[in-house]
């Protein structure tokens, strides 16, 4: 059986290293350290869900990604797991407030590795 | 509210008025212009003498130069910069040429008895509130005299009724004291309405201006609660993050997802103690502001600090990191920028981490210069590179805790985003300011500006 393809964004690449190792037991992983190599990537190869961190360069740079994701018709169904390592009751406050980012999954770092392949499983299996 | 207005006040609510008030005569006067033609063709049926129909001349005539002044009054109210003298002579004008017509109709329709005469009195009243007293004290003089020569020259004739000549001096002289009084009594009564509505009007600009200066206040406070949650939100993810970095790493350890014999695990492992460092040079660091800002640090304030001293310390701590980099270090200092009192270790730590930061960010094989100078009465000491700069919006917000630019970030990747507030914290404590420039791609200049005088901020 073909593995699915699973791109990780996040700017921090000891953490890419420790959740890459939990996503390769399952699935074809890719990274990318910022919202514009992630916009690369996905026009390159494009994966069945995303993982994706929030707050990268600028303080809602993962949200930012979502939108310029959902907007384009090519891309507006692949699957996005949210990761913030901030209180949601702030991203809530100052992000979403206003418009509502969509993802199919928001977790707050850190997520135990069961649950994040769970999570992702419900997903795309 | 003070009750004096200066002819400034009065001229300014005026002007504002005038042009509204210049069109509105011009539409009233085609109004006036057909109620004569309608009163030219009932002349017959109502009884009056024939020769009165010829007041059908006159609302042609108010036709005519209204026209004129409709076209006049429409361009100097348009023109951007309305000017009040020209507005006013152009009222003045319409007021002289109304008279004029009317009292040619008072003359073709039976001079000292006719019926328009009691219009006369109307038009002194609009043009004492509109213009002024004196002026229409002139045009009033104009009336009178040209009324005097028509009321004398003619009987009899022109429909003019008989009267006995000292009949006609009563007239007249009854005719000064109306135009008199008229002009009089208005101007008693459009004085005091008039300083009753610039009252008013500065009222008015006054309460404008408190409602800007509210609107400016609660801005501020509103871009200030906002800088408090971004704040907020970065400080938490600057310390929420390495440690679920960390937490990430160990559970993919621990729970078997990693050979612990492999490179990975290695890796890991050493990141995370990377994380952990950074986590315990973030919390230092805030613990160093944060007795900075209570003012709890038992400050060694010393006398005599030597700028040009702390400098060259500095520089001789930072050399090895500037060679292992491939940049030039150099120093140039006043001698004598003695601070009266200072607090040395803060200020090593201050000129130590903007120093570094010029190192940090600058390109290898560059240049930092740091300099040491008397400028009144302020050290200065100024730190200058030729790295990768400071977007422009995020100057503002430089000295802000946890703030680095996306630039910074990718530049060196360590960094807690708090040197900066704690130098400024550190020239504040000392009385005085930090000044940068700075342009992408270009370079930054920092100046910690220091008094030499009685620098100690004071603690409250």
């Amino acid at each position: 059986m073909v593995r699915k393809n699973v791109l990780l964004v996040d700017d921090d690449p000891v953490f890419v290293e420790a959740v890459s190792a939990v996503l390769e037991t399952r699935y074809e992983v890719r990274t990318a350290a910022n919202g514009t190599e992630a916009l690369a990537q996905i026009t390159a190869v494009r994966p069945d869900l995303i993982v994706l961190d929030v707050m990268m360069d600028h303080l809602s740079e993962g949200f930012d990604v979502a939108r310029t994701l959902r907007s384009d018709p090519e891309t507006a169904a692949i699957p996005i797991v949210m990761l913030t390592a901030v209180d949601q009751v702030y991203n809530v406050r100052m992000e979403v407030e206003e418009s509502w980012v969509p993802c199919e999954r928001y977790l707050e770092k850190p997520v135990p590795p069961e649950t994040l392949l769970a999570t992702i499983a419900e997903l795309i299996g | 509210v003070s009750n004096k207005l200066s002819s400034n006040d009065l001229l300014r609510v005026f002007a504002a008025e005038l042009p509204e008030r210049a069109l509105w005569f011009v539409r009233l006067r085609w109004v006036a212009g057909a109620a004569l033609l309608v009163f030219a063709g009932v002349v017959p049926t109502l009884g009056m003498p024939v020769e009165w129909r010829r007041a059908w001349i006159v609302a042609v005539l108010v036709f005519a130069y209204n026209t004129v002044l409709h076209w006049l009054t429409r361009r100097l109210t348009r023109a951007r910069e309305v000017g009040y003298q020209q507005l006013a002579r152009c009222i003045l004008l319409q007021t002289i040429t109304d008279l004029a017509a009317l009292l040619f109709l008072i003359h073709l329709t039976g001079g000292a008895t006719s019926p328009f005469v009691p219009f006369v009195v109307f038009h002194m009243v609009i043009g004492t509130i509109i213009l002024s007293a004196r002026t229409m004290a002139v045009v009033g003089a104009g009336v009178w005299v040209v009324a005097a020569g028509l009321f004398l020259g003619t009987y009899g004739t022109a429909g003019h009724p008989f009267i006995p000549v000292e009949m006609r001096f009563g007239i007249l002289a009854v005719l000064a004291w109306l135009l008199a009084g008229t002009i009089y009594l208005t101007d008693t009564v459009a004085t005091r309405f008039r300083s009753r509505g610039a009252q008013l009007f500065q009222l008015n600009e006054q309460m404008r201006a408190k409602q800007t200066e509210l609107e400016a206040l609660l801005a501020e406070m509103r871009s200030a609660e906002r800088r408090k949650s971004h704040f907020m939100l970065l400080s938490a993810h600057q310390l929420r993050s390495p440690l679920a970095t960390v937490k990430t790493g160990l559970e993919a350890l621990h729970d078997g997802y990693v050979d612990p014999s492999s490179p990975r695990s290695a890796r890991l492992i050493s990141g995370a103690i990377e994380r952990v460092d950074g986590l315990l040079a973030t919390v230092n660091e805030l613990l160093e502001l944060a007795k900075l800002r209570e003012g709890a640090k038992q400050a060694p304030w010393v006398p005599d600090v030597n700028l040009a001293q702390l400098v060259v310390d500095v520089a001789d701590a930072l050399t090895p990191i500037a060679e292992a980099r491939g940049i030039a270090l150099e120093s140039g200092y006043d001698t004598g920028v003695v601070l009266d009192r200072g607090v040395p270790p803060d200020l090593v730590y201050a000129i130590e981490n903007i120093v570094h930061n010029a190192l940090k960010y600058s390109y290898p094989g560059g240049t930092v210069h740091v300099q040491v100078r008397r400028d009144a009465t302020f050290g200065v000491i100024e730190v200058r590179d030729h790295g990768i700069g400071v977007p422009a919006e995020f100057l503002p917000d430089l000295f802000v805790e946890f703030i680095r630019a996306p630039n910074a970030k990718r530049h060196a990747s360590e960094g807690t985003g708090l040197g900066l507030a704690i130098v400024r914290e550190v020239v504040e404590a000392h009385g005085g300011r930090v000044e940068v420039e700075s342009q992408v791609g270009e370079g930054s200049a920092f100046r910690l500006v220091l008094p030499i005088h009685g620098g100690a901020r004071a603690r409250t």
